[in-house]
């Protein structure tokens, strides 16, 4: 039992652990030691995308060639 | 190649949610927050190299996988004489000064001194209690993930995190609950 205003050990362990635990500036920092920086965009990815985009749209609409010639 | 954003994006998640429980058991084996911030950096980074592997496992045995790491970088670190050098820098330190280290300028200094007690007698612990009692409260794991990451039975844990809370209590002067 403990007097109320003397902590107790749980209350003294979690601020130890609160001191002691590795801060969130100094977790990034590790972070990014460890990860390095992505390649940046292009500056042309929006355009290569919508490319891509239609190129795939035109493929999957046109009508195949047996079609065609069964129309013909 | 450089890496992509999936795989930066994979490795920040593998590091946010299990830095607190390497970076506790790096404090609680060598007792010096510099060195164990460069070993969580040193066992990250081996996780990073090897993220194909890591990536698709389940946070526990990702848990184990970097624990794994964790635990030879110790035994690196110790052969190498660092750790032990520090541990026992850092114990006459404390013995010397008894100064309040680890609170912030916030905390008055009467909560700055009982942190510095507190900080000295987990230090004085035996090493198999510190790292047990840092892994439980700066880790927050259970006694059940810390068995899982060092490779002992819970019970074990258990035992040696009553006897790490006992010999605190006693040290601090304070009644611990059964």
């Amino acid at each position: 039992m403990t007097s109320p205003d003397r902590p107790d050990l749980d209350q003294l362990l979690a601020a130890w652990a609160a001191a002691r635990r590795l801060p969130d500036a100094e977790a990034e920092r590790i972070r990014q030691a460890i990860v390095p920086p992505a390649p940046p965009l292009q500056a042309t990815w929006w355009s290569d995308f919508n490319e891509k985009i239609s190129t795939a749209i035109a493929r999957a609409t046109a009508t195949p060639g047996p079609a065609l010639a069964a129309l013909a | 190649m450089p890496p992509s954003r999936d795989d930066a994006a994979v490795f920040t998640e593998i590091f946010d949610r299990h830095r607190h429980a390497v970076h506790a058991y790096f404090l609680g084996r060598v007792a010096d927050p510099e060195l164990a911030r460069d070993l969580v950096q040193e066992a990250f980074l081996r996780a990073w190299r090897r993220l194909s592997e890591i990536a698709p496992l389940p946070p526990d045995k990702q848990r184990a996988w970097i624990f794994t790491v964790a635990r030879n970088l110790a035994i690196d670190s110790y052969r190498a004489g660092a750790a032990r050098q520090a541990a026992e820098a850092a114990l006459r330190h404390q013995a010397a000064t008894e100064e309040a280290t680890v609170a912030g300028p916030h905390l008055e200094a009467e909560s700055r001194e009982r942190l510095a007690q507190v900080d000295a007698a987990i230090r004085r612990l035996p090493e198999e209690q510190r790292v047990i009692l840092s892994m439980a409260t700066a880790g927050g794991l259970t006694s059940r993930q810390i068995g899982e990451a060092l490779g002992e039975p819970a019970g074990t844990v258990r035992y040696r995190l009553s006897q790490a809370r006992k010999q605190l209590a006693a040290a601090l002067d304070l009644e611990e609950r059964s």
